[in-house]
């Protein structure tokens, strides 16, 4: 697994070139923006293919009571079963419908793979930004904790930091995952950030008496959307993959319903052995789907970015 | 020689900062887990000396002392190679514990590494050269979508079908029981056999940092003045993208392989616990599934440095490969 | 012509390495461990991740192989309590409180010299030099050990008729090595010699070998010519993968539906055998209210539907456990008549009600209350019983449909066990009997003398059960020789487990014994229940003195 986007950061800062450039005037009302970033990521067949993958996975999620046959924690039915008629997937140890676990799971795994990514990116973009912005000690030091973070490997940090926290919850899960994966995020925020600082328009605004957080939020940072946007896709995947890790050793929350908790009793009840495979094979390839689709958009959002990267 | 000094000043410091970062952790930690290894210790069925107990307090937290004092100690301790005891293993020290399995682990993720690498090279000096055509997208969504597949769960359906059902690949561990690791032939073959899923599994999950690194080196360097000069010159797109494109963007790509160092790192955990391969991954999701916080402390050390080390080593590499890097 | 580049020969080499090794391993590993005939391979311990070589047999982390290099007196079967005599021919008591056991001849020690009497004494007197290695608590009952002639007499502090189970299975190792041991607390004793069937062969960090010892006294009797242990992982999941694959002839493992996850893979050879091993019960907090009414928990044991638990927990090999306290059929002899439908209780919600209204709780739109507090239980039980845990959330599911609040707490066994022993806990889930006597198994689990006050940790009887009657009842079986009034003294007991509910038992736990006929057969089964099939412990010396080749 990797544990950042398979697209790395760009090799020369200043490469990529937003497509509006200059100064920022009124940001443009959020739907608009959205609904203009939308259909330019449509454009792009890879992203596209990401984007149905994604949606469809939200309408079963939003739609699971609707979708699902029987309960998700229901133990009503025979263990072990293969599938059947009533029990599409078949049946796990405790006599629960798998079928309808999956369905009811992609919340949970969705949940946790946007919540953790946003968080991760909050935090990148806040140190990034701050990085960027005010080179010296303070850039220095950003620099250099970044830098920590990002040679100390992800999974094994996470699973020591749920393992002492030792309380089981979604939530758990969600800070730990965000709590190591913004150091990318924020290595690549910086570099363009610095660049930016430097530009005309933004010394020129300083040079007009905005202050530090009109310069940083109206100035810099819409320029820096696609950036941003691309460090959510990459931490909501790496996210997505870590919350179904972090599940499978038993440290997430066995009371809750997720592709990775699944996982985590096919393992404990031994699907292979008793040749459901099906509960190995479903969950993982729903999160593996899942993780595609960012993966896709971002390659979407890269393509904005970087013309040389766009496809002809 | 300042790329250099600079690198090594910087080593050092990262190096002082993980290993005090593994100070600060467990004492960060709400619910004391020195008190749970103490507790787990005690009930583990061996009588636990109280130099023993001394050293998990150090690495832990201990109680009531400062924590200047606790920091001396724990450099102390560091550098005497004493970690204490762990109470999933408690007839050995940690660091016997963990010696036992390092080699392992470096060699799977040796393996596993410089297969990834070359496949996923080739595979992206491909996909570059191609770039928008068939065989580029073949190539970028296969690699993607095999990015995506969480480790763990290749591994347990490659185990499924290989060891289980066909029974052509052993189902567990690193070596035939009865064997003693030595440098034998018949030892090291064995090993080899039992290495051969577990580092299937991790090269095809971590191909994709090569595959892309490679392929937009080869993009860019396809706009190079050089390559449009060679082809100007009559040369064909194949000799040129062969001989001249990828011999210069094949420079070790230091970041991607620092990236694709930890993400097989990373996945190694799961996938030894799979497996039962007795490396360091195996270790730490032994220690993690018990709660066994002294050896999940010493792992962590020990993972961090080595990989710290790895980027080191490749780091200078790069400098003696990369002449524009010396000035 | 085209140059190769370095990468792409690189890469052929390697694969070329590659595959010479993978050949050359497959055409090895295929003649590595495997058995020849007259082997008989073991699913051994479980590697820590590798095995730690021990055969010293009085510390807890011997490897079980030891069972078959060291004798005892006599081995007790765990499902009866008959005696199969090994180092010892027989033994009576000549007052309560004086055992005599007559010693075997014509015994050689593995490296040749001759077991005697003296060596039964040494070993005794080890125990009570180091009291570390008496895990038995031999020197708690007895005071004296001495020989004469072909006898060992050993007196006891208070008459205690059924401790002899637990003397008999003392293993005997021998002075003349073991007197110059230097600390036998800590030696691992790698170089053992024993009397047994087998001794030590060879040892690797994941497997160990025996072989058999052409000396031994019944050596007609033992058919395999070697035993292999290859360690376990410590993924159970692959054990049971590893169980499956049909390397092993004899392996302790829980297999889910094992008719066609083991037998079905080879029906002509593969059998299984599950039977009970211990029962596993609902422990209450007798310090506590409610649980402190004898009414209340009247009403807990008739809330409980336990076929449903059985089936939950242990997948339906097992069922329902009898309130007797007996592992029903196995102790049958010892059942008192009397007790309705041999002590089994049905689920029957209306009497459990009418008992909790006796305890002062009234069902209140569907809520069981009293001085308006709703009745709420945690139960705790280590989080990785897995059986267990499924049988606590059924018992949840059921106490709820009685109005009862009941909730788990799934901690680390550590924990689990710290806070049954100090008796701090609520409910717990926790195992009872097992050892194929009755008083061994009352004695543990109801003896005042076990019951500490709250804080101070107890082992046993963690429960905190005192009952005077129960106490006189344990001491009169301890003290009596004869047969009679043994029963009328185990039918005391049995009906204060019945009506006095300490501990609200459940179902059977399991003893996985699974085997395969295709080199060996004999083996312990449900029309051979000569004893449990547990791999770990002593059985393994009745059952390999007694399989023939298949």
């Amino acid at each position: 697994m990797s544990i950042v986007s398979p697209v790395p950061p760009p090799e020369v800062p200043g490469a990529r070139v937003e497509i509006r450039v200059g100064p920022a005037g009124p940001i443009p009302g959020p739907l608009r923006f959205l609904s203009r970033a939308l259909r330019t990521l449509w454009s792009n067949r890879k992203a596209s293919i990401g984007l149905v993958i994604l949606g469809l996975i939200i309408l079963v999620a939003v739609f699971a009571q609707l979708i699902a046959p029987h309960s998700p924690t229901a133990t009503t039915f025979v263990p072990y079963q293969n599938p059947s008629a009533t029990n599409w997937f078949g049946t796990t140890g405790n006599g629960q419908d798998v079928f309808s676990q999956m369905v009811y799971g992609a919340r949970i795994s969705l949940l946790v793979g946007i919540a953790a990514g946003a968080m991760a990116t909050l935090v990148a973009v806040t140190i990034g930004l701050i990085a960027g912005y005010r080179p010296g000690v303070i850039d220095e030091l950003l620099s250099f904790m970044t830098n920590l973070v990002l040679v100390i490997p992800g999974l094994p940090l996470m699973f020591i930091l749920a393992a002492y926290l030792q309380s089981r919850s979604v939530w758990t899960i969600v800070l730990v995952v965000a709590f190591t994966s913004w150091a990318t995020g924020a290595r690549v925020i910086r570099s363009q950030a610095s660049t930016l600082r430097t530009r005309e328009f933004v010394t020129s605004a300083v040079f007009s008496g905005e202050g530090l957080f009109r310069v940083v939020f109206r100035e810099i940072l819409p320029n820096m959307t696609s950036l941003v946007a691309g460090s959510f896709f990459s931490a909501a995947t790496a996210a997505v993959m870590a919350e179904a890790s972090l599940e499978f050793l038993g440290l997430g929350d066995p009371n809750t319903v997720s592709w990775g908790t699944i996982l985590y009793y096919a393992q404990q009840q031994n699907s292979l052995l008793t040749g459901q495979w099906v509960l190995v094979f479903a969950p993982g390839l729903a999160i593996a789907m899942l993780a595609v689709s960012f993966t896709l958009i971002n390659f979407g959002v890269d393509a904005l970015s970087n013309p040389r990267l766009r496809e002809k | 020689m300042r790329y250099v000094a600079r690198k090594v000043v910087l080593f050092l410091v990262t190096l002082w900062a993980a290993i005090t970062l593994n100070f600060i952790l467990p004492r960060l930690m709400p619910g004391s887990p020195v008190d749970a290894a103490l507790a787990k210790l005690a009930s583990s069925g061996q009588t636990i000396t109280n130099a023993q107990r001394r050293a998990v307090e150090i690495q832990l937290g201990v109680p009531h002392t400062s924590l200047i004092t606790q920091y001396w100690d724990y450099w102390t301790s560091i550098v005497q190679l004493n970690f204490g005891t762990s109470y999933s293993f408690p007839s050995e020290t940690v660091v016997q514990t963990i010696g036992k399995a390092a080699p392992w682990t470096l060699a799977l993720v040796g393996v596993t590494t410089i297969l990834a690498f070359i496949i996923g090279t080739l595979l992206g000096v491909y996909a570059g050269w191609r770039r928008g055509k068939a065989a580029d997208t073949s190539v970028t969504l296969g690699a993607t979508f095999f990015a995506a597949f969480p480790p763990f769960w290749l591994g347990l359906l490659l185990l499924y079908v290989f060891a289980f059902k066909y029974g052509w690949f052993p189902i567990k561990g690193g070596y035939d029981p009865g064997e003693t690791p030595n440098l034998s032939l018949s030892f090291l073959s064995s090993a080899a056999y039992h290495s051969v899923i577990p580092a299937l599994t991790l090269a095809i999950t971590s191909l994709s940092g090569w595959v892309f690194g490679m392929r937009n080196n080869m993009i860019n360097t396809l706009g190079e003045d050089y390559v449009t000069f060679a082809e100007a010159n009559g040369l064909r797109t194949r000799t040129v993208a062969l001989l001249y494109a990828a011999r210069n963007a094949l420079l070790p790509n230091v970041t991607a392989f620092g990236l694709s160092l930890g993400a097989v790192v990373g996945g190694s955990v799961l996938v030894e616990g799979v497996f039962s391969y007795p490396g360091l991954g195996n270790l730490l999701y032994i220690a993690v599934v018990n709660h066994d916080f002294p050896l999940m402390q010493a792992l962590f050390l020990v993972i961090t440095v080595a990989m710290l080390v790895a980027i080191f080593i490749v780091d200078m590499l790069y400098v003696r490969l990369d002449p524009r890097v010396r000035q | 012509m085209r140059r190769l580049s370095p990468a792409r020969s690189m890469m052929i080499c390697a694969a070329a390495m590659a595959l010479a090794l993978v050949g050359v391993s497959c055409s090895s590993s295929s003649n590595n461990g495997t058995a020849g005939s007259g082997t008989l391979t073991i699913q051994g311990d479980a590697g820590n991740p590798t095995l730690v070589e021990n055969f010293n047999p009085f510390q807890g982390s011997q490897l079980h192989g030891t069972n078959l290099i060291y004798e005892p007196l006599e081995i007790p079967s765990p499902i009866d309590g008959t005696y199969t005599p090994f180092l010892a021919t027989g033994f009576k008591f000549s007052d309560p409180k004086t055992l005599v056991y007559t010693i075997r001849q014509g015994v050689k020690w593995s490296d040749g010299q001759d077991f005697t009497p003296a060596d039964v004494v040494f070993t005794f007197n080890l125990l009570k030099k180091y009291p570390a290695l008496d895990g038995r608590g031999v020197w708690q009952q007895i005071n004296a050990v001495s020989a004469s002639g072909n006898d060992i007499t050993m007196s006891f502090s208070a008459p205690n008729v059924p401790f002899a189970i637990s003397i008999a299975q003392t293993e005997i190792v021998p002075e003349h090595l073991w007197t110059n041991m230097a600390d036998p607390t800590k030696d691992p004793n790698t170089k053992p010699v024993g009397t047994g069937p087998f001794m030590l062969d060879a040892f690797a960090p994941t497997q160990y070998s025996l072989k058999k010892n052409p000396t031994y006294w019944q050596a007609d009797k033992v058919a395999p010519a070697e035993v292999l242990f290859p360690a376990q992982a410590s993924n159970q999941s692959t054990n049971q993968l590893d169980v499956v694959s049909g390397k092993f002839d004899w392996s302790y493992n829980f297999l889910p539906d094992v008719k066609t996850t083991y037998v079905a893979k080879d029906p002509a050879h593969n059998q299984y055998w599950f039977p009970p091993g211990g029962t596993i019960g609902l422990y209450l907090n007798l310090t506590k209210q409610p649980y402190s009414d004898v009414n209340f928990r009247k009403g807990l044991s008739l809330a409980l539907d336990r076929s449903t638990i059985a089936l939950k927990a242990v997948n339906g090999y097992l069922d329902q456990a009898s309130m007797s306290g007996l592992i029903l059929p196995n102790l049958k002899k010892w059942l008192d008549p009397s007790l309705p439908d041999q002590g089994n209780v049905k689920q029957d919600k209306s009497a459990a009600q009418a008992a909790f209204a006796q305890a002062g709780y009234a069902l209140q739109s569907g809520k069981l209350v009293k001085n308006g507090k709703q009745a709420s239980m945690t139960i705790v039980m280590p989080g990785n019983f897995s059986d267990w845990v499924a049988a606590a959330k059924e018992v949840v599911n059921q106490l709820g449909s009685v109005g009862i609040n009941a909730r788990l707490d799934l901690p680390q066994y550590a924990q689990y066990s710290q806070s049954i022993q100090a008796g701090t806990f609520d409910a717990a889930i926790g195992g009872f009997g097992g050892s194929g006597d009755p008083y061994t198994d009352y004695s543990l689990a109801l003896s005042s003398t076990f019951a500490t006050p709250v804080n101070t940790p107890t082992a046993n009887n963690f429960e905190r059960f005192k009952d005077p009657s129960v106490d006189q009842a344990l001491a009169t079986l301890a003290s009596a020789t004869d047969p009679a009034a043994q029963m009328q003294a185990t039918y005391a007991v049995e009906q204060v487990m019945f009506n006095k509910i300490p501990i609200v038992l459940m179902y059977y736990g399991g003893s996985w014994g699974l085997f395969s006929t295709k080199r060996f057969t004999g083996w312990p089964s449900a029309t051979n229940p000569y004893t449990l099939p547990t791999s770990y412990n002593n059985s393994l010396l009745t059952v390999l003195t007694r399989v023939t080749k298949a």
